[in-house]
């Protein structure tokens, strides 16, 4: 019966932080990307929007959902998304916006200048390299997030600190149900960091393959 | 001005004070435990650098919320002593911070140029006096912008200890709430305090580093 409280506040956890990291990535990629590159008026609405989200503490973002917007009905486990997504958004945008910028200008000119869109120049050539650039802040905003989404179970959403509460209430175990709590934060954001570091791993190896690759054709060509 | 925060006023500056003493306190704790965790792991001292390593990665793994919990449930069961809601969120907000803090400083010690580090030496300074003197200036004035970003982060992080009942800022806000339930207002009142104390931080960071980074 205790396995099931944590069996199921883990898969809590894993739910809300999944859901998040995607709707906190998409978000934060089209604010980071109207931030580093968008018209004047869109840039300064979207540097704005960054420092005013980040500096509002999460708790805050979790209450303002649950009992400020309380006449939108929404259930607390939407609640915590919501605002684990919109409030983990500002780091990603942060970081997007600093990977486009740290890029060579003339990527972006070059495309442009072949003709695509702006569209086709962001998606064929600022992103996959702005990507293989940021992927290690992104896993460090990542693991953030898992760490980040504990703070759902103040709104009764049943993650696995929340269960930790009640398991503790049931069994006065403080000290084991706490030290357990810990490990299961600890082995998820070590997996999460691990398949980010391999993902970098692949990115870095796919590149220097790909530069190898040009350097020998530019020797042939010479 | 809204007549229910001009009726609690008094009760949101008390909020205030004590956020802004529970962020003082472990900022200071936390500065202190990273400086020591960053030299020892500079120092490579044998059996402690993998301790503090240890704390690092465990601390970087955790989440604030379950340290607090784990500082006022876990800590004071284990080892037998009483604590009060307010200690406990310091003493997690300083070890929680002091490892974030220790990193960065780390990455700031590493960054030195070991010519500075030979020039000392060779100019009849012991190993010590080139770590006070050399070493730690040098390398936590480069990364002042990340201790900024932490300090502010903790800033942040204090509205967490409203959930083991501490009486600051959040803490007041809710009790406000419960009696008058003027969520919208209230929350949105705290978000905008929080926002100004943590801007009036950054601009603080802003300001440091042009005084004092070191140009290269």
């Amino acid at each position: 019966m205790h396995r099931d409280l944590i069996v199921s506040g883990f898969i809590t956890t894993v739910e809300l932080a999944s859901i998040s990291l995607i709707l906190a990535t998409m978000l934060g990629v089209v604010i980071g990307t109207c931030g580093a590159t968008g018209p004047r008026g869109l840039r300064v609405f979207a540097l704005g929007w960054v420092e005013l989200i980040r500096s509002i503490p999460l708790l805050i973002h979790m209450y303002i959902w649950y009992m400020a917007l309380a006449m939108l009905k929404l259930p607390a486990f939407v609640c915590a998304t919501l605002a684990l997504s919109i409030y983990s958004s500002a780091y990603v945008a942060e970081v997007v916006r600093a990977g486009i910028l740290g890029l060579p200008a003339g990527q972006a000119k070059a495309g442009l200048a072949c003709g695509l869109t702006q569209f086709q120049t962001l998606r064929l050539i600022v992103y996959p390299q702005v990507l293989r650039r940021i992927l290690p802040s992104l896993a460090s905003v990542f693991s953030q997030l898992i760490k980040d989404s504990s703070l759902a179970s103040v709104i009764a959403v049943a993650d696995i600190t929340y269960q930790a509460g009640a398991l503790d209430g049931l069994t006065f175990r403080t000290f084991e149900v706490y030290t357990m709590t810990l490990v299961l934060y600890l082995v998820l954001v070590s997996i999460v960091n691990r398949l980010l570091g391999m993902l970098v791993g692949a990115s870095l190896r796919s590149s220097a393959h790909a530069s190898a690759a040009k350097s020998s054709k530019e020797l042939r060509d010479a | 001005m809204h007549s229910v925060l001009v009726a609690n006023s008094h009760f949101f500056a008390a909020g205030l004070l004590a956020t802004l003493q529970i962020s003082a306190i472990s900022i200071v704790c936390g500065t202190a435990i990273g400086v020591v965790v960053a030299l020892l792991r500079y120092l490579r001292v044998p059996v402690v650098a993998r301790i503090c390593a240890l704390y690092v990665e465990l601390m970087q793994g955790a989440p604030l919320l379950v340290v607090l919990l784990f500082c006022y449930f876990a800590l004071p069961a284990l080892l037998a002593y009483k604590t009060s809601a307010y200690w406990a969120s310091v003493l997690s907000f300083s070890i929680f911070i002091g490892a974030y803090l220790s990193e960065d400083i780390r990455s700031g010690l590493r960054s030195v140029n070991p010519k500075l580090i030979q020039a000392g030496l060779a100019s009849g300074l012991t190993y010590l006096q080139v770590l006070r003197l050399i070493v730690l200036p040098i390398g936590v004035r480069t990364v002042i912008p990340p201790i900024i970003g932490q300090y502010v982060r903790l800033i942040k992080f204090t509205s967490v200890a409203s959930i083991i009942n501490v009486q600051e800022l959040t803490g007041n806000a809710l009790l406000v709430n419960a009696r008058v339930f003027e969520p919208a207002l209230i929350l949105g009142f705290i978000a905008l305090v929080y926002l100004v104390v943590c801007q009036a931080v950054s601009l603080f960071g802003r300001w440091l580093n042009a005084r004092f980074a070191v140009r290269t």
